[in-house]
């Protein structure tokens, strides 16, 4: 299980990230429904483009991502904050599920001849999520912001805009990053193995 | 690399990225000012930038979107090893059952197998190796029996007796409220059947309306040892870890609040969880009810539970008792284990009445009470035909009729209102009353007696009405009493 300091954003020159030490700690109870219905919203935004008779898995995932945010002791001090380890749950649920689907095997029976050729075939996407949820590890050793942005652009599936809003950072921004992102990640998974 | 280089690669990459055409490499050479690792690192990711296409581009969700999905497994009819399935009886995040025939022994079996997504997942498989062996050590017929543990090809799933019954939870639901009588049978036997698991140092862990069947014979089954944890000490198997430390199992709902906190749990969280599925069962309502999960869990770590004789004052006092210091929040302030539990609901027998006869007692008492200030009219009726009967005799007669009724509406108040202190303050009025009543059946009589003379046919009234108040006090009101509450006094 992570630590909530590994979950905290850590934004480079970002002048806020002071003031949330310093706000007081919500009561437990007050933020508590909140943050659950904060949970559902973004579980909502997440699974809003499926079909609709996926409510039900949107509520288990939030129970799943709830019981890792009490499992880690959730001292969080914000909403972004909260979003952060809120994304972080629901990338270790989906990167999980793909583990259980056997995607380890898959991965290292895949023709990678070219990664971008090997996953044309999207529904085999999942294949890929245990090594890069090991990549994403790296890089967040290296820019944590990086590994976060991937986090709520492919794992949340927020828009740009949404994603910069909750990172504090401009569009323009985010997009830079995002790209960064991207070039080294799939670096780093074409040259695996 | 270190951290400075970093932020260089970053600055030239995101620069690069606005660049407008011109020879790459010269422009690489003059913003990398001559350190080399950044130049490569930048130059590469470029390389992959533009290589990467539409990786990670779109949500991932979009791009499989039955990752969540549940699949389907055993069809009805399909015959797996020697097990002919005959339809799903269930689902949750752990587990399918199905309905199944056992063709070898031609018997009805409940199969139980991971869900589709989990088959393949090393520790899930584990962890319902161990949920088998976990229910298999425990012989008792409050605890579902195990079959088998069978394996093939792929599959893993467990056979066990199936059990056409319904779940607490549905009884919850459907609005069945035991009596007290029947919630204290409940009580005891499933304090019996969890005192047989921790005395194995199994802890269940998961304990919850949804786990607990009763079979069609009326017995309760406690089902789903699939979070047991088995305590290398005092069980009979080898330590292994199946979950994580510091990884939440359970249900937050009946989770104790050193269970929520992701401390090590034992037997005591399982009594905590069997506090909560008693009150559940007596009252229909949560002891932490919330509006969310959350919000519930908040409520079980920091708040009392609402007191049960509030929520439902009907409940035996022994039983509210229990179940009081099962939802103790220290873990040290509860019952040790289950084994306790069944000590404590067997330690006094406090047979709830029926209500049938709880009602007559109230009218004896209604009745004792009418007749109380009834004698009081009267002694004042015969002060008036008889002048010179001494004043006092009158003013005993009301005083400890007044004193007489009012310890009677008191515990007809009490009996009424707060159960629970019902039986001390009964014995406590019992001499008051009883003394009271005497005292008024005498001085009645006396007065009979000062009448006889001048007025016969009154004076007997008045004696029989002195005997008839001595009778109710000694003979009929233990009786009513006895038949009400176990006891005369």
């Amino acid at each position: 299980m992570s630590t909530v300091s590994e979950l905290r954003p850590k934004r480079t020159g970002a002048s806020g990230s002071g003031a949330s030490h310093a706000a007081p700690r919500p009561h437990l109870d007050e933020v508590a429904p909140a943050v659950y219905d904060e949970l559902r919203r973004l579980a909502a935004a997440y699974v809003r483009r499926e079909r609709p008779g996926q409510t039900l898995q949107a509520t288990a995932l939030v129970h799943e991502a709830y019981l890792r945010l009490a499992g880690a002791g959730t001292p969080w001090t914000d909403r972004k904050h909260f979003l952060g380890i809120a994304a972080r749950s629901m990338r270790q649920i989906l990167v999980e599920r793909a583990r259980a689907r056997g995607a380890q095997k898959r991965w290292a029976d895949l023709d990678r001849v070219s990664l971008t050729e090997s996953l044309v075939r999207a529904s085999e996407e999942d294949a890929m999520l245990p090594a890069l949820d090991e990549a994403l590890a790296r890089l967040e050793r290296i820019d944590p912001e990086q590994a976060r942005i991937i986090e709520l652009r492919y794992f949340v599936g927020l828009g740009i805009e949404e994603a910069a809003d909750a990172l504090g950072i401009s569009p323009a921004t985010l997009k830079r990053r995002w790209a960064m992102a991207r070039a080294w990640l799939f670096r780093e998974l074409s040259h695996e193995r | 690399m270190n951290a400075e280089q970093w932020v260089r690669v970053r600055e030239v990459f995101e620069r690069a990225l606005d660049r407008e055409g011109g020879d790459l490499e010269a422009w690489l050479d003059e913003q990398a000012g001559g350190d080399r690792d950044v130049r490569r690192e930048v130059e590469s990711l470029l390389r992959h930038h533009s290589g990467a296409g539409s990786f990670l581009s779109a949500p991932l969700t979009d791009r499989v979107p039955g990752l969540l999905d549940e699949e389907t497994q055993f069809q009805p009819g399909q015959r797996i090893g020697d097990y002919d399935i005959v339809r799903e009886l269930g689902r949750g995040g752990m587990g399918r059952v199905y309905l199944a025939t056992d063709v070898r022994l031609s018997r009805t079996v409940a199969l139980k197998a991971l869900p589709p997504h989990l088959t393949r997942d090393p520790a899930q498989r584990e962890r319902l190796r161990r949920e088998a062996r976990a229910a298999a050590a425990l012989s008792h017929p409050g605890i579902c029996t195990i079959y088998a543990l069978e394996e093939l090809n792929d599959e893993l799933f467990i056979a066990a007796e199936y059990i056409d019954g319904r779940t607490l939870r549905q009884e919850i639901t459907q609005g069945r409220r035991p009596s007290s009588r029947d919630l204290l049978d409940m009580a005891r036997e499933l304090a019996a059947a969890l005192a047989a698991a921790h005395m194995k140092g199994i802890t269940h862990r998961d304990l919850k309306p949804e786990n607990v069947m009763r079979a069609p014979d009326g017995r309760l089954k406690i089902l789903d040892f699939g979070l047991a944890l088995i305590d290398p000490v005092a069980g009979p198997f080898a330590a292994t870890h199946v979950t994580q430390p510091g990884v939440l199992v359970g249900t937050p709902a009946y989770m104790a609040p050193e269970q929520l906190n992701g401390s090590p749990v034992d037997a005591r969280a399982d009594v905590f969880a069997f506090g909560v599925l008693l009150y559940e069962c007596a009252c229909g309502t949560h002891p932490f009810q919330a509006a969310s999960p959350l919000a519930l869990a908040a409520r079980v770590l920091e708040s009392e539970p609402r007191p049960i004789q509030t929520v439902c004052p009907d409940i035996s006092p022994l039983v509210a008792s229990v179940i009081d210091r099962c939802l103790s929040k220290a873990p040290r302030d509860r019952f040790a284990s289950a084994a306790d539990v069944a000590l404590a609901l067997a330690r006094t027998d406090v047979p709830r009445p029926p209500t049938g006869v709880t009602i007559w007692w109230r009218a004896h008492q209604l009745a004792a009470i009418a007749l109380n200030l009834g004698a009081a009219a009267f002694a004042w009726r015969i002060k008036e035909w008889q002048h010179g009967l001494p004043d006092q005799l009158f003013l005993a007669v009301g005083i400890l009729a007044t004193v007489a009724a009012i310890f009677r509406g008191h515990l007809l108040f009490t009996e009424k209102m707060n159960r629970r202190a019902f039986d001390a303050e009964r014995r406590r009025a019992v001499p008051v009353t009883l003394g009271a009543d005497l005292l008024i059946a005498l001085a009645v009589f006396a007065d009979g007696a000062l009448l006889a003379s001048a007025r016969p046919l009154p004076a007997v009234l008045t004696m029989a009405l002195a005997v008839g108040i001595a009778v109710t006090r000694l003979v009929l009101e233990p009786a009513t009493t006895s038949a009400a509450f176990g006891s005369a006094t």
